[in-house]
């Protein structure tokens, strides 16, 4: 199964208004996993907009958060402070909003308000992979020494110096790796520049032609390196001198096709083509064999050179290492798993003072105690955080709490209502119609809090049985790599440095890739001078220069035209395929998120009505929901009236008693407006929350409209197939 | 819902639109019939929504003419300058500057006086339906009284009321310090209408037309969902009873299930009103679904014009064929297998020595282009249709 990124948990978010409590968000469950793009889709008012903002935390100042967990790693994101979330926001987890003029300064250009999130976040994320790097070597040379040297100091002295000496040259790896990548970066851009601006001059329409063919003798320059351009250095070098030349003929000769540039480009496009062709270096193993070795590095050929070099490092270090490494991990995570079934024997003993006489000395005593056997069972040596674990002290403490201050809420709150409600029923026995109603007591129910602290004590231990029945099965291997990977990238978060020039040109990369012409000109500008959608498009722009684990897309698309659309949905398409993004994405339109969306929640009035993968919601819907919002939309065969939903989503200051739907509903029955339906389960990945699924309940085929368009899609799905064949 | 009328309501000629350098709309023509829906399409920033302005007077054009119901409403003096100018310099032009300016006087008398020959059928109208009724009937204060309550409204008539638009943003088109009644009202009064039992009467009836409570009419703007607004917008603009609706955008920014409900109202009142209408939108789905025949722009220019039918079963420019292949649909499957076609005017056309203008291909389809490519394009549709 893949890595849980964010697992939202029972989550109630409700605002204060004039008006009474206007309940947004009404408990709602689901996980985003690593790579996977989860759509909630819902309309305008069903709360899909709240959710996203309740895990960014920016919610408005009239909310209120009810109960529930956001848990992101090892870290429930409602009990954070502001400034622990400042590290979170914007560089973990990153938004694009619905209104790009909102989220624009309108007096600062747009230039800087692309490079200073970079700026600012380069250093932070500079700051944290350096203490993440040590703290984890730190930790790992502990696990190593205990491991295999308690006793032995001269072993463990071995240990220690190993891991300085990983530390080492591996600074020195990722310095010439970087360098590499800059030069090779500029030869790849400056190969494609040349593409483009060829193919312009041959159809005589090339523009702005100083500018770009500067541009691209910069890029060429700086692609001469040791390992990118070396053997054809001195050619390239002199047909870069020779441009200048060519260029100014050319323009004397007011020539629109630029014969001579372009020769002399298409040359320089060959000399580069064939460099990046090339197999990159190992400068892992280079960096060591030129910290440590005495010789100077051989001359050979690249893989030949490769070959020799890793052989150097696994016979002087690295299989070393790895064992060590090994040897420690699985200590550690034998402690870890020991420290496990302790804390699974303590909770469960302990967890019986729950269920007798409430006790507030008692009961917190217990949480404490229970808190520290978890914490203690969690292995330090883990790069992806149990959350689970690292959240139970605090919550548990947190409902133990709630549950005492409670007791004395309820009792303050029941005599304030029985003493307004005499006084009503005073006015209406005396024949007067009351001005104002009687506010309901808001009591919380006792039971209900004391089954959700033993609810949060059986989900740990659960997960820890789970955990321990998968326990034998782990392979250290593997995990060894990853742990030496994981070391690796932190590492290369030191070295990559944001300064203000690579900022800039990060910045107008971006705008390019995110398709606003003439970058140059743009990046000063300032945001009263774009349209909607080139706005849209800066927003994105900025949300992505930080490079984040989480992205939430708040309806990024709904203002922008079908193109533009299109290429904004590849654009974020493209990224979470490369950076391995999550991705949450708010749409009130199902045609959206069909091209893009692994699994989808359906929301309505506070609540998920139906969840599942994209093909179960769009082939196989259950929910009298979501085949309206399906049906109302035409698509391109659609000639007959639209099936619009009648009415409006319900004012959620009065939330309706049954389902929510039941009002719109064609399908309602009367226990549909009685009580709430629970989630049915259709399969492993599809649920819905219809009494329509019950056993009992009759059997409705969903509206032709759906059904029609299913099979429309499937035959056209066979032409275009067999058209391919 | 096709029609077979083949009367012009609205005919479009070469017109262009230029704020400074920018060539917002350049030479645009179009005409559009009685009773139909006459869709607009591209990506932002092509001029679709300043065709519509400009249709309906908010700019003054830069060239071309416009002419509603046979009148010329609008025509942009710009060409003509050009041309005197042009002219003056030419050896012996002067015949030719003094017919070119005498066109001028007429093009700027056409444009401010267009309302005087409307005004005049209309009091005209007014006249032939009252005076026999006085004629028999001399003492009928009543009748007295509402014939010169109508002659009045029939003198201040413009033609330019006959159309009307329906605004993208329903926040911001509606002013927050008027009630809903004020606001679908304000066209009546502007025109004339005093009584106040029959403006009231009147947007009563618009409300419960647009499925709106009653209750409403005393309420402001800000008290409604966007769906709600834009039905105020709808009242507003059908109050005038209006023959050509510019409708710009009108469901962009709602809600798809609100959508539907706005796109249904908008489908009974064309039925019910006999409206024609020039549905602007970039939603490619929604415009096939709403119009009869679709008009595809692209940076000012008009690249193509059909049947929604034909342009959809035929795209014949290569715009056209990457705007079509954009359009999401709602199938998972299919969607991993579409492919966007990218469109780069550089790499699809040579325009250097063939210069490309609007070509009927295919009788009713359009398509901006050159020799070369007409042929082609001639071909491609015959090879599709045999």
């Amino acid at each position: 199964m893949a890595e849980k990124k964010l697992e939202v948990r029972n989550l109630m978010v409700s605002f204060r208004t004039s008006n009474g409590r206007l309940q947004a968000v009404r408990g709602i469950d689901f996980d985003l996993y690593k790579g996977e793009t989860l759509a909630i889709v819902g309309e305008s008012g069903s709360g899909k907009s709240v959710t996203s903002k309740a895990v960014l935390g920016i919610l408005a100042g009239n909310s209120i958060v009810e109960g529930g967990e956001i848990i992101y790693d090892g870290k429930d994101l409602l009990k954070l402070s502001e400034s622990e979330f400042h590290r979170i926001r914007g560089d973990k987890i990153a938004m694009i909003f619905q209104d790009p003029m909102s989220s624009l300064n309108p007096i600062v250009k747009i230039g800087r308000q692309l490079t200073e999130a970079m700026i600012l976040k380069g250093r932070a994320r500079q700051k944290e992979s350096r203490f993440l790097f040590n703290s984890y070597l730190e930790r790992l040379r502990v696990n190593m020494i205990e491991a295999e040297a308690k006793e032995d100091a001269a072993k463990a002295a071995e240990i220690g110096a190993k891991c300085k000496n990983f530390d080492k040259f591996e600074y020195k790896h990722l310095a010439l790796e970087s360098d590499y990548r800059r030069r090779y970066s500029a030869a790849s851009d400056a190969a494609d520049d040349i593409d483009a601006l060829t193919f312009e001059m041959s159809k005589n329409g090339a523009k702005d032609v100083v500018y770009r063919v500067n541009k691209i003798r910069k890029e060429a320059a700086l692609s001469i390196g040791k390992y990118v351009v070396s053997d054809r250095a001195e050619e390239l070098r002199g047909k870069i001198g020779e441009l200048r030349s060519a260029l100014d003929s050319d323009r004397k000769a007011k020539d629109s096709s630029y014969k001579n540039t372009s020769a002399v480009l298409t040359c320089i496009g060959d000399v580069l083509r064939d460099a990046l062709a090339k197999t990159m270096p190992n400068f892992f193993a280079m960096g060591y064999y030129l910290t440590f070795s005495k010789d100077p590095l051989p001359e050979m050929p690249v893989d030949e050179l490769n070959r020799f070099m890793r052989k150097y490092l696994d016979d002087n270090f690295m299989l070393d290492f790895i064992a060590d490494a090994k040897k420690g991990l699985m200590y550690s995570a034998n402690r870890a798993d020991e420290k496990k079934r302790e804390a699974i024997a303590l909770l469960e003993a302990e967890k019986s003072v729950f269920n007798g006489n409430p006790d507030k000395k008692e009961w917190l005593a217990a949480s404490d105690k229970m808190k520290k056997a978890v914490e203690s069972s969690i292995d330090q040596l883990e790069t992806v955080k149990d959350g689970v674990a690292y959240t139970f002290g605090e919550s548990l403490r947190g409902s133990v709490e709630l549950y005492f201050s409670s007791i004395d809420k309820n009792k303050r709150e029941s005599a304030r209502y029985a003493k307004e409600k005499a006084r009503y029923d005073a006015i209406v026995a005396r024949g007067k119609t009351p001005k104002a109603e009687v506010v309901p007591a808001s009591v919380t129910d006792l039971d209900e809090a004391k089954e959700d602290i033993l609810r949060k004590i059986d989900r740990v231990l659960e997960h820890y049985r789970e955990r321990l029945s998968v326990a034998n099965n782990r392979n250290f291997d593997d995990e060894t790599v990853a742990m030496i990977d994981f070391l690796k990238a932190n590492a290369s978060g030191v070295v990559n440095k944001v300064t203000k020039s690579i900022a800039k040109a990060k910045a107008i990369k971006l705008m390019e890739e995110v398709g606003i012409s003439e970058p140059r000109k743009r990046y000063n500008q300032y945001p009263f001078e774009f349209s909607g959608g080139m706005r849209q498009r800066i927003v994105i722009a900025i949300a992505l220069a930080a490079d984040p684990d989480i992205l939430i897309c708040d309806e990024p698309t709904t203002a922008l035209d079908v193109t533009i659309q299109s290429q904004i949905l590849e654009l974020i398409g493209k990224l979470k395929r490369e950076r391995d993004l999550s991705i949450i994405f708010i749409t009130h339109d199902l045609g959206v998120v069909a091209n893009m969306a692994d699994r989808i929640a359906v929301m309505y009035a506070g609540k998920i009505v139906e969840y599942g993968t994209s093909s179960d919601i769009f082939y196989h819907s259950a929910h009298p929901y979501t085949w309206a919002l399906l049906s109302s939309m035409p698509d391109l065969d659609t000639d007959d009236k639209l099936d619009s939903i009648p009415g409006t989503p319900p004012l959620m200051i009065y939330p309706p008693k049954g389902d929510a739907f039941a009002e719109r509903n064609k399908y309602a029955m009367k226990i549909d407006f009685e009580r709430q339906p629970p989630m049915f389960k259709i399969s492993d990945t599809h649920y819905a929350a219809t009494w329509l699924l019950h056993p009992n309940a009759p059997h409705v085929d969903p509206p032709k409209t759906v059904t029609d368009r299913i099979s429309r899609m499937k035959n056209r799905r066979q032409e275009s197939y067999g058209d391919e064949q | 819902m096709a029609t077979n009328n083949n009367e012009v309501l609205l005919r479009v000629e070469h017109l262009r639109q230029y704020f400074g350098s920018t060539k917002a709309v350049d030479d645009v023509s179009f005409d559009i019939k009685k009773g139909e829906a006459f869709g607009l399409v591209g990506e932002s920033g092509c001029g679709k929504t300043t065709t519509g302005r400009s249709i309906i007077k908010l700019y003054n054009i830069t060239g071309g003419d416009i002419y509603f119901k046979g009148i010329r409403i609008g025509a942009g003096l710009y060409d003509y300058k050009k041309k005197i100018e042009e002219a003056k310099k030419t050896p012996g032009g002067q015949a030719e500057v003094s017919r070119l300016r005498k066109e001028m006087k007429q093009a700027i008398y056409d444009q401010k006086h267009c309302d005087r020959q409307y005004q005049r059928e209309q009091v005209q109208k007014v006249k032939e339906k009252y005076q026999p009724l006085l004629a028999a009937d001399e003492k009928n204060s009543e009748l007295r009284r509402e014939y010169s309550r109508e002659l009045r409204k029939a003198r201040k008539t413009r033609l330019v009321t006959q159309i009307q638009m329906i605004f993208q943003d329903p926040i911001a088109s509606l002013n927050p310090r008027m009630t809903v009644r004020e606001i679908i009202a304000e066209g009546l009064i502007i025109q004339g209408e005093r009584d106040k039992k029959e403006l009231n009467r009147k947007v009563l009836e618009m409300l419960d037309l647009v499925g709106l409570a009653p209750e409403y009419a005393d309420r402001y703007p800000h008290e409604f969902s966007g769906g709600q607004r834009q039905r105020i917008g709808v009242a507003r603009s059908i109050i005038m009873h209006p023959e050509l609706i510019i409708a710009d955008e009108p469901v962009s920014a709602l809600d798809v299930s609100i959508q539907a409900q706005v796109i249904n109202l908008l489908n009974d009142l064309r039925d019910r009103f006999d409206l024609t209408v020039l549905f602007i939108a970039h939603d490619l789905s929604v415009v096939k679904y709403f119009s009869d025949r679709i008009g595809v722009m692209y940076f000012g220019k008009m690249v193509e014009l059909a049947d929604s039918d034909e342009l959809f079963r035929h795209p014949l420019h290569p715009y056209t064929r990457s705007l079509l292949s954009a359009i999401p649909l709602p199938d998972p499957e299919y969607e991993k297998v579409r492919k966007r076609i990218e469109y780069n005017p550089l790499a699809e056309h040579d325009y250097t020595v063939d210069k490309p203008s609007v070509r009927e291909v295919a009788p009713g389809h359009f398509v901006y282009c050159n020799d070369e490519e007409f042929e082609k394009y001639r071909a491609e549709l015959a090879s599709d249709n045999g």
